[in-house]
Parts: structure tokens; C-alpha cells; sequence
């Protein structure tokens, strides 16, 4: 049976999966993101003219490296780790 | 107790609040109190722990308990009927020093009994520049005004000695006065209604309804966190500064019925004034925690019992004495607002039965502008300008965030007219409006923020000065959830129209109609002070909501629909959402768009993770 663990995805037999394609990104309990597939984008122009921000800032978007569902984004500068989250047991 | 009993004093104690905020917007003359309703009311225990949160900036709630616990443990057993006491010291209890406490004892049979507070932005506290936000203050010292504790009403007469030595601190004395008043009507009136209660129903029955109350407020929560799944989340916000950075970061994390919100990993106190102390940040954490968590419960002490704060000491979220913390508000509670708005949002969409209550960050970068100088009527003109109160809706996993739909830490914010803005600044506005592609992106697409051009009109002296400070215009705050995108970041920019040549695109600025019309050359700024003289003009654009889920799977129908509605534009409809509209915005093409959508989601595929 699967649990929810966000809106795009689930944890189905102890792994987190894409909930579009049921790809799995790693072991229930362990930050997921260093398996999805991460693109890195300058925020400034990410979305329209008023994202005008600072260059260095960017928009990292972790998608599923299987069908390309975008998974979860996050606000970054480059040199800053992946935010995790991690549902326990 | 029986429970008809229970439940009309529990709205009683609602309604106490409710006139007493009506009573605070109706003495007080200032467009920051009584029309973006940067204000406060709520009850207290004896103790001076929470009773009954109000209205208001929720971020006060807490800290205006542990004022009156300050009130408490520095005048002891000297604390009489009909007494108020003044409270503004960030390193005591209060936010800055502008949020003035005045906390009123409610004494009956001689015994203490409760307590009321509230608190006003006070047209002026004295400070370094005029509104209170310091942007280049070096310490609290030349932050204005700052009391720990002082008794401003002694048995129901006004001491005039302190009142007026406050006033003779403060730029436009009569209206700090009138902001003075606002909030001893306003505790009046709350002492008198909790009198008329306890006499209707006595004291015991009252104090046993209002422990009830406090501990089913406490099982509630304890309940809800248990249905919650168990994890740790984490956020981040960034505050720019001159191009320096400083962060929030949060772990939240939750077990059975406990959730711990841990600041490890923030940056050290900053040396600019966007630094908050240790209350403050427990107040900026409550802040989205009361109604996203607490939508059902009363907001009140038993609401706090569960919750722990871990934040270091000398850290921009629990700074030390004497770091500047004027620009807090809009500066580090606010990142611990939005850090903790994100968290809860991941909590609650892990839940398959409180996702629906899920939200993206809303409204996260407050642009606390104020405005000072002579105004048309030859007085002296200082406030903010109301729109940063408009705020913009973060999006939820079931809708849009809703357009300049307010913001989480004040349920009852709002802006000003533009006619009540023209009318205590010389000003004009050259236009307010809903701001394009503002709204972060997402399967359900934050709220849009708006953009605003003002100019000097009929000025004394040709124009006025304003103070810019917040967070920057590096970054956008607003998180999306799920995928959803940011809302875009705000914006500030001087066009220096003064020197400007004519422009053949508009031979009168003072007419233009956006930016771009603007002949004069633009300079973006975020910090200090800057004069808004003749023909130039000040551009504020302030950001939109995060947006939820990925944009790929908005309904085409719905961009479509955002397109003509001016919400987005058709480049990001197509670049972002994957929708591909004609010019005339009269239809989307279901092949090119699927085409388009396909090949969006394979780009975010690298080609090594693809292999």
C-alpha cells in the first residue's frame, strides 16, 4: 500500500516514487533529491519579465529522471546544499 | 463546566476582542493602524500567558505575552487596578521598537485577573529616520525610543511626566499622542467588556472556562499533530543586503505530538537592523503556525505548549544586545515567517487528509517604504505606504493563490486608497495595478502581486524623502510547493526623470502609464534613504505568491484564461506552462502545445540522467 509523501510523490515498497510514472528515487527514510534529475536555472528571467532579481541567484528544479514530472523546486544559490525532507518511519 | 456555558464565554472572549480592535482603528488617525490594520489585540491569563489570540499581525501574539510577563516580574506586587503599562524594547519582549505594547492589567475584587495588550506601528519613535525603519542603524541605541517596561496609567490616570517625555522623543508628537490614545481606549474598552463578563457569570466560572478553553487548545493541536505524518522539512530564505547575504535556514521536525522548529545553520547577527531577537523569531514562527495549523483551535497558550524553538544565540534569528533589529519586521520574522509557512506547507501535503490545507508561501517580502517630509497642508507627513499590506495569496494544492490576496501573519491586512495616500502625501499616483507574471508558476498559479508609480505632487518643498529596507530584491521569497515556482522577487527603482530629455514615447512623464514609459534613467535600489524630488519617480513592483505543483499540468484552458486577463503573459504561457497561444490570446494549439509540453518536461531531463 502506498503513502503519501507529497502531491508528486509517494513511498510504494519502501522506496520514494514518482507518482506520474512510479519511478523510484531512493529508500523511504533518505533525502530523495540526489536522485532525481536537477536543473539549475538563473532565476532572473526564469518565469517573466518581474523575475528580476540578482544573477547568481537560481531555480533548481528536481524533476523524475523518468517522465520529467517536476517533483519539487527550490530557491538557491549555487553553492547552497539541497533542502531535504525526510518522512520517518 | 456545562458546555452552553463554556461556548457563550468563548465567544465572548472572541467578541471582547473584536470591539476592542474596532475601538483601536476608530481613535487612532493613522493610515498604517486603521487602514492596513498593522495592529494587535488579544487577552491574557493572570500569568500573562496567551488567552484569547486576536486580529492583527499573529506574530505579536507570543511576544506580547512574554511583555506581560516582563510587566509581571519587574513591578511585582506594584501592579494596581486601572494601571497601562508601555513596553517597546526588542531585547524585553517587543518586535522593534515602533510595535509599541501598552498591556493593561484587569483587576476584579482587587485581584489580578487577566491582562489585555495591544500594539500600534507608532507614527514615530524618535528614531534615526522618521517611521522607525533604520535601515543603517548600527546599534538599538540610535533606534529611537526604548522602554522595558514603563507605567504609562496609574489607576486609570495618564502619568503626564512619562507620556510627555516620550513625546518630546518623537517626530509629530500629536500623532504618536493620538496613537497613544488608540491604545489605552483600546485596553479600556477590553477590561470593561471582561469585567461585564465576570460579573454576568463570576469569577470562577470564567477563570474555569478560560483554563478549559487553554487546555483543549492543547489537545487539539496534540491530536492534529498526531494525525500528521512524522519527518523533518526543511526551508530557507535569503535576505539581501547591499549585496551582502544573509540566510534563515529551518529544520522543522515532527514526532507524535511535538514539532520542533530548529534555526541551526542561520547566519550570525548581521550588522544591519534586519537582525531579530529571540521572541520575535517565536512570534514570526506562530505567525503561519496559528492558522495553518490551528485553522479550528482557539490561538492561545495552550496552542504554544507543544511547540519547541531552537535558535542559536547571536544569530540573525536570536540576536544579541545591542544589534540593530528596526528593519525585524520586515526582515529576519518575516524569513522565519515564510521559512516556516514552507515547512508546514511540505508537512501538510504530506498528509493524505490535510493536504487540502496546504499552501505555497504567501506575500514574503514586505517593502516597508515610508515616506517623510512637508506635506500639501503644511504638516508633516510620515508612514508607509499601505500596499505592502496587499500582499499576494500563495497557491494551494486545490486553487490559485488568490491576486494581492493579503498575507498568512495578518489575516486583516489590507492597503489604503490611493485618494487616502494623495491626501497625507503630495503625491500622485501615476498607476496601481495587478502586476504580470508576478504569481509564481504551478499546476495552481500563486496569487499576482502589483506594481506602483508615485510622483511628487503639489509639494511644499518638491517632493519628499523615503526610507527603502527589507529583504532586498535579490531573490524571490514567496516558495513555491511541489514543483510550483516562486513568486517573482519585488523590485525598486529611482527613475530620474529630473534630467531626463524628452522622450518622443511620452512627452509627459508625469502621465506615463508604466516603467518603460519613464524617460528618465532608472536605478534600482533596496536600501537607505532617497529623495522623490520634481519629476521623478519611485517604481515599487512587489512579488506574487509561490505556486503549487508543476506548471506542465495547468489546465491550457486556464493559461488561456490568465493570458487575457492580463495575469500572464503569452511568452511565459508558452516558455513555462507549455501552452502555446495565438496572438489575438483567442486560442490555445492542443498539438503544438502537447508538442511544447513534451519537450519542456524532457529538457528537464540532462542527457546523463537520461542515458
Amino acid at each position: 500500500m502506498s503513502r503519501r509523501f507529497s502531491t508528486t510523490l509517494e513511498i510504494e515498497a519502501g522506496e520514494i516514487c514518482c507518482r506520474k510514472c512510479g519511478h523510484a528515487l531512493g529508500p523511504a527514510g533518505a533525502p530523495w533529491k540526489r536522485h532525481a534529475a536537477m536543473t539549475e536555472i538563473p532565476m532572473r528571467g526564469a518565469a517573466g519579465v518581474p523575475y528580476s532579481g540578482g544573477e547568481r541567484v537560481v531555480l533548481r528544479r528536481f524533476a523524475c529522471p523518468a517522465c520529467g514530472a517536476l517533483l519539487d523546486s527550490e530557491t538557491a544559490l549555487p553553492e547552497d546544499p539541497f533542502l531535504d525532507d525526510v518522512l520517518f518511519d | 463546566m456545562d458546555p452552553i456555558t463554556f461556548s457563550i464565554i468563548r465567544h465572548r472572549l472572541f467578541r471582547i476582542v473584536d470591539e476592542a480592535v474596532i475601538t483601536l482603528k476608530h481613535v487612532s488617525g493613522s493610515a498604517i493602524t486603521n487602514e492596513g490594520h498593522d495592529l494587535m489585540v488579544s487577552l491574557y491569563r493572570a500569568d500573562g500567558s496567551l488567552l484569547m489570540g486576536g486580529v492583527g499581525f499573529l506574530h505579536h501574539l507570543t511576544s506580547a505575552a512574554e511583555a506581560c510577563k516582563a510587566t509581571i516580574r519587574r513591578f511585582g506586587d506594584d501592579i494596581n487596578e486601572g494601571d497601562v503599562f508601555l513596553l517597546n524594547d526588542p531585547y524585553t519582549a517587543a518586535l522593534h521598537t515602533s510595535d509599541i505594547y501598552l498591556v493593561a492589567p484587569i483587576h476584579h475584587g482587587g485581584e489580578l485577573v487577566a491582562w489585555s495588550a495591544c500594539f500600534v506601528h507608532v507614527y514615530d519613535i524618535g528614531a534615526t529616520n522618521p517611521g522607525g525603519f533604520c535601515p543603517d542603524a548600527p546599534d538599538i541605541f540610535t533606534e529611537g525610543f526604548s522602554s522595558p517596561g514603563i507605567r504609562l496609567v496609574s489607576g486609570g490616570t495618564v502619568n503626564r511626566d512619562v507620556m510627555d517625555t516620550m513625546l518630546n522623543m518623537v517626530r509629530s508628537p500629536e500623532m504618536v499622542a493620538l496613537d497613544m490614545s488608540s491604545m489605552i481606549a483600546c485596553n479600556n474598552v477590553a477590561r470593561e467588556r471582561m469585567l461585564a463578563l465576570i460579573e454576568k457569570y463570576g469569577h470562577e466560572t470564567v477563570d474555569e472556562a478560560c483554563r478549559t478553553l487553554i487546555g483543549q487548545s492543547e489537545e487539539l493541536l496534540r491530536e492534529r499533530l498526531r494525525e500528521l505524518p512524522d519527518g523533518s522539512w526543511q526551508s530557507r530564505q535569503y535576505i539581501d543586503v547591499k549585496g551582502e547575504v544573509f540566510k534563515v535556514a529551518l529544520t522543522m521536525t515532527k514526532r507524535d505530538d511535538r514539532l520542533v522548529f530548529d534555526f541551526s545553520g542561520s547566519s550570525p547577527q548581521a550588522p544591519y537592523a534586519i537582525n531579530c531577537t529571540r521572541w520575535a523569531s517565536l512570534g514570526g514562527l506562530f505567525a503561519p503556525l496559528f492558522p495553518l495549523l490551528c485553522f479550528d483551535i482557539t490561538w492561545n497558550e495552550g496552542v504554544v505548549r507543544p511547540i519547541e524553538m531552537i535558535a542559536p544565540e547571536g544569530s540573525i534569528v536570536n540576536c544579541t544586545r545591542p544589534a540593530p533589529v528596526s528593519v525585524a519586521t520586515v526582515g529576519a520574522i518575516q524569513s522565519v515567517n515564510n521559512a516556516a509557512c514552507a515547512a508546514i506547507g511540505k508537512m501538510l501535503d504530506a498528509s493524505e487528509k490535510y493536504a487540502s490545507e496546504a499552501t505555497a508561501v504567501w506575500h514574503a517580502n514586505h517593502f516597508a517604504v515610508f515616506m517623510f517630509g512637508r506635506n500639501q497642508h503644511g504638516g508633516e507627513a510620515i508612514g508607509i505606504l499601505t500596499e505592502t499590506f496587499a500582499g499576494s495569496g500563495g497557491a494551494r494544492n486545490f486553487a490559485d493563490g488568490i491576486d494581492v490576496g493579503g498575507e498568512i501573519p495578518n489575516p486583516i491586512s489590507r492597503m489604503a486608497n490611493v485618494e487616502t495616500l494623495e491626501t497625507i502625501f503630495p503625491l500622485r499616483y501615476l498607476f496601481r495595478r495587478r502586476m504580470t507574471d508576478s504569481g509564481g508558476p504551478g499546476r495552481y498559479r500563486g496569487g499576482a502581486g502589483m506594481e506602483i508609480g508615485l510622483t511628487p505632487h503639489d509639494a511644499p518643498d518638491g517632493g519628499l524623502h523615503y526610507v527603502v529596507s527589507g529583504k532586498g530584491a535579490d531573490f524571490p521569497m514567496s516558495e513555491g510547493l511541489a514543483g510550483g515556482y516562486p513568486g517573482a522577487p519585488n523590485s525598486y527603482i529611482w527613475v530620474k526623470n529630473n534630467e531626463a530629455e524628452p522622450d518622443p514615447r511620452n512627452t509627459d512623464a508625469g502621465f506615463s502609464r508604466s516603467v518603460d514609459d519613464l524617460p528618465g534613467e532608472q536605478e534600482r535600489i533596496s536600501w537607505g534613504v532617497f529623495p522623490l524630488m520634481g519629476d521623478d519617480v519611485l517604481y515599487v513592483r512587489w512579488n506574487g505568491g509561490g505556486g503549487y505543483g508543476d506548471p506542465l499540468d495547468r489546465e491550457p484552458e486556464t493559461v488561456l484564461e490568465d493570458c487575457r486577463t492580463g495575469a500572464v503573459s503569452r511568452e511565459t504561457a508558452e516558455t513555462v506552462y507549455g501552452v502555446v497561444i495565438d496572438e489575438s490570446l483567442s486560442s490555445f494549439d492542443p498539438s503544438a502545445t502537447a508538442a511544447r509540453r513534451k519537450a519542456l518536461a524532457a529538457a528537464r531531463i540532462p542527457a546523463e540522467a537520461a542515458e
